[in-house]
């Protein structure tokens, strides 16, 4: 008989023999050993090459580091005073820092555009992301054949080139300012944030899509009533965090030619100007790790405020 | 319920649903005009529309549609090269991360407190300097080549990798730990035989993650001298070889199209 | 009698499985026709390819004389207005109110530009006011959804089916997440509404104490086929072990 799965709530038929069969146990500890499956032909000590797989890969992989390590011809001699050569490094050329430098109107007016290409970038970059991720989700796209491994294949491409190559490209193509960092970025945001908004989309449950679908409505009405109430709290966390990662990288599109403080990095640099450079670059950090700081706390309030 | 009672409580509905509407179009209304502020301030007053023109946009793109194929064999070895760059970095920061995630892990961290924040400082500083700008200190530190990008991009790493096996050692179940140390398990068996054994999974998941995400990084490494297909990249973009630009992107596409098959299948295999 | 909805030979499954082989049956506007029938057998599936959240291989669904089956998908979702489904896990919008749960029964109603902005006229506000009174759920208009009972929850659903209008309502299995006593509550308030409004029921359901309490007609189904179909009396111990026969043996 094939025991029933107890949520069967049917009352079908009470008196029907409970006819499950018991295992009796074992009498003595002997019969109990004469059942149990054999033990390994040979067990070492050593498990050294046992799993094949997993010992061969971790080979393959020094092997790889090793031949890295000759092929790139990494100097390992250098290695060891490598620290205190930095450290002297940093000590003689780089400090003190120049504050001086960095401590008038244009460099300020420079963190703001800073400000202002990451804030552009990542609303367009958002609200561009959003219908993609809708196509790029597997579970909800609404054209199965053409418009899903489009809008994946988008959300690839805008990943895979790196923020920078964009900002070079549309240098490039644009000229200096903040037009084409903004847009590079814009590309940028629209990967990172896209993948994430399509995950979130995945994992959604399918049970108030399907009430949504019954009642006759379209693909869009669906996506609004039935999708965006489950995503948004993941998404708008997800919001916060592209516009730090985006913040991160717009303090360095200058450094290419597009608007920001990377610019001023860029001209210090081309000086030699070693003590100018350490006040930037500490200015940089100093600027990311506050826009870190509002972030993480703007995404507790809001979760708060919105689960 | 009377029609009339009825009928007053729709009409309360109603109003309270279009106010609140009007207070949310108002809101969008004021965030559609910050956004236009700014697209104003970069758009038109910080462009100089009198050197752009479509037309030159245009000449520009069809300088970029002049791929030269005859470079192509000559990026295998750069390519290999990046991705080798990328591997070791990952290694070395997979290896400099255990430190600090030892320090960040609160159940484990060894000074209490002030070793916690110390680790937890470490990871946040990692990740929140770009890895170009890893990439500018480590040149001036050791000089041009692919030295500065490996290791600007082992310590970049550092950050998320530590961030992940903390929180995987927090997330420890204690069981086979306190079995461990019941039989007599002295610190660094409880760690090799419990801590290890649970937490192995989620790292080389993010490992093979973090690997991916480097291969991306070390192809602009060489933007700021440290080698591979970055540094081709750059001498092309030096010339205004538009061209040799495009050819070269392809290599980088290709390079990271392949990166992500391996790690989809790495990860598989993991699991 | 006048026939509201009648399935003909009605096939679904996957390419390797067969999951309904071959149902016919025919449902007047003032039945109740309950599905029981052992886990597996089809019922789900059966409820879900009338309004094809689960699409049929082959057969006819005729709905007042259209066939659900063969028409396109522009269509369908015409046709899916006139049907209110119910449904186990009750599937309401966590974060909407219990009232804007009960508008979206109208969204095949609504213009799409509207419904984004949750503009619904105000008629649709009355019908929804009302309907939430006849439930009972009056003092709960403006909570949340996912504030509320199980029992609540459920009568949300069934308002939100009845904001369609519906010639033909879908349940599937209303009560397996409810406890008895509100399960009975459930069943008995779709039963009186369904009869107040004349809409022909469907429910597919678990309990056959249940469906012979409250329900007109019966289908039993194993294994995809129909093993049974009759009045709540006529379903004796030997119809019983017809249709869930692996089980009891």
């Amino acid at each position: 008989m094939r025991a029933k799965p107890s949520s069967d709530v049917g009352v079908i038929d009470a008196d029907a023999p409970a006819t499950v069969r018991v295992q009796h146990g074992h009498r003595t500890l002997k019969a109990a050993a004469a059942q149990r499956p054999s033990p390994p032909a040979e067990v070492r000590r050593y498990r050294f090459m046992q799993n094949l797989k997993r010992d061969g890969s971790i080979i393959a992989l020094l092997a790889i580091v090793a031949w890295s390590i000759d092929r790139l011809d990494i100097p390992l001699d250098r290695l060891p005073g490598l620290l205190g050569r930095m450290g002297a490094t940093l000590a003689n050329r780089y400090f003190p820092p120049d504050l001086a430098h960095i401590a008038h109107a244009d460099y300020l007016h420079s963190v703001f555009e800073t400000l202002q290409m990451s804030y552009l970038a990542t609303v367009l970059g958002i609200v561009l992301a959003i219908p993609l991720a809708w196509f790029a989700s597997a579970n909800m796209t609404p054209s199965r054949h053409v418009g899903y491994p489009l809008a994946r294949l988008a959300i690839m491409a805008c990943r895979s080139v790196h923020e920078m190559i964009w900002t070079i490209l549309l240098v490039s193509i644009l000229g200096f300012g903040m037009l084409p960092g903004a847009l590079a970025l814009t590309l940028f945001c629209i990967g990172f944030a896209g993948k994430l908004f399509a995950e979130a989309i995945e994992a959604i449950e399918i049970g108030p899509v399907e009430a949504i679908r019954a009642t006759g409505a379209n693909a869009l009405q669906t996506f609004v009533y039935a999708v965006l109430p489950q995503v948004r709290v993941a998404w708008t966390g997800t919001s916060i965090y592209t516009w730090d990662v985006v913040f991160r990288a717009a303090t360095v599109v200058g450094f290419f030619g597009a608007g920001g403080m990377g610019w001023y990095l860029r001209e210090s640099m081309q000086r030699i100007a070693s003590q100018e450079v350490a006040a930037i670059l500490l200015s940089i950090i100093a600027v990311v790790l506050a826009a870190e700081f509002v972030s993480a706390w703007v995404r507790t309030r809001i979760s708060r405020a919105i689960a | 319920m009377n029609a009339a009672t009825m009928n007053a409580r729709v009409d309360g509905i109603a109003r309270d649903r279009s106010r609140t509407r009007n207070a949310r179009t108002l809101t969008l209304l004021l965030g559609l005009a910050f956004v236009a502020a700014t697209v104003y301030a970069i758009v038109i007053k910080d462009t100089d529309w009198t050197r752009l023109s479509i037309g030159g946009i245009a000449t520009t793109l069809g300088r970029f549609a002049e791929f030269d194929v005859s470079m192509l064999p000559g990026l295998v070895d750069p390519t290999i090269d990046t991705a080798l760059m990328a591997t070791l970095a990952t290694f070395l920061g997979l290896f400099l991360a255990l430190p600090v995630a030892w320090l960040g892990a609160r159940n484990i961290t060894p000074l209490g407190r002030a070793s916690y924040v110390f680790g937890r400082g470490l990871m946040t500083l990692s990740r929140s300097v770009h890895e170009i700008i890893w990439g500018l200190i480590f040149v001036s530190a050791v000089g041009l080549g692919v030295l500065a990008g490996v290791l600007a991009m082992a310590v970049r790493s550092i950050g998320f990798i530590s961030k992940v096996i903390a929180e995987a050692i927090e997330d420890v179940q204690p069981g086979p730990l306190e079995a461990i140390r019941a039989v007599g398990g002295n610190k660094f068996q409880v760690l090799w035989y419990g801590i290890v054994p649970q937490v192995l999974p989620v790292v080389l998941g993010t490992v093979i993650f973090e690997w991916d995400i480097n291969i991306r990084r070390s192809t602009i490494m060489g933007l700021v001298g440290a080698g591979g297909l970055g540094l081709v990249l750059f001498r092309q973009m030096a010339r205004s070889n538009y061209g040799g630009v495009a050819t070269v992107l392809l290599a980088v596409l290709a390079l990271i199209i392949l990166g992500e098959v391996i790690s989809h299948y790495a990860r598989k295999a993991i699991i | 009698m006048t026939i509201a909805l009648e399935v003909r030979n009605l096939r679904a499954g996957y390419a390797d499985r067969e999951i309904l082989k071959g149902v016919s049956f025919a449902v007047a506007p003032d039945d109740f026709f309950a599905i029981i029938g052992p886990s597996g057998a089809g019922k789900s599936t059966l409820i879900r390819c009338v309004n094809r959240l689960v699409e049929p291989s082959s057969g006819e669904i005729l709905l007042d004389g259209d066939d659900l089956v063969s028409i396109s998908q522009r269509k369908l979702r015409a046709a899916r207005r006139n049907i209110g489904m119910i449904f186990q896990e009750f599937n309401l919008i966590e974060r909407l109110s219990v009232l804007d749960n009960v508008l979206t029964g109208r969204l095949g109603h609504t213009g799409t530009l509207r419904s984004l902005f949750r503009v619904f006229k105000r008629d649709d506000i009355a019908r929804a006011l009302s309907l939430l009174d006849r439930v009972g759920l009056s003092d709960h208009v403006h909570k949340r959804a996912d504030r509320l009972s199980g029992g609540q929850r459920q009568r949300v659903g069934i308002a939100r089916a009845l904001m369609q209008n519906p010639r033909l309502l879908l349940v599937d299995e209303p009560t397996s997440s409810l406890d008895p006593k509100i399960a009975r509550e459930v069943m008995a308030l779709i039963r009186e509404i369904a009869r107040e409004l004349r809409i022909p029921v469907l429910c597919n359901i678990h309990d056959v104490k249940l469906a012979t309490d409250f329900c007109t007609h019966i289908i039993g189904l194993q294994d995809g086929v129909k093993k049974f179909e009759g009045k709540p009396a006529d379903l004796d111990e030997r119809a019983m072990h017809d249709i869930y026969a692996l089980e009891v043996l």
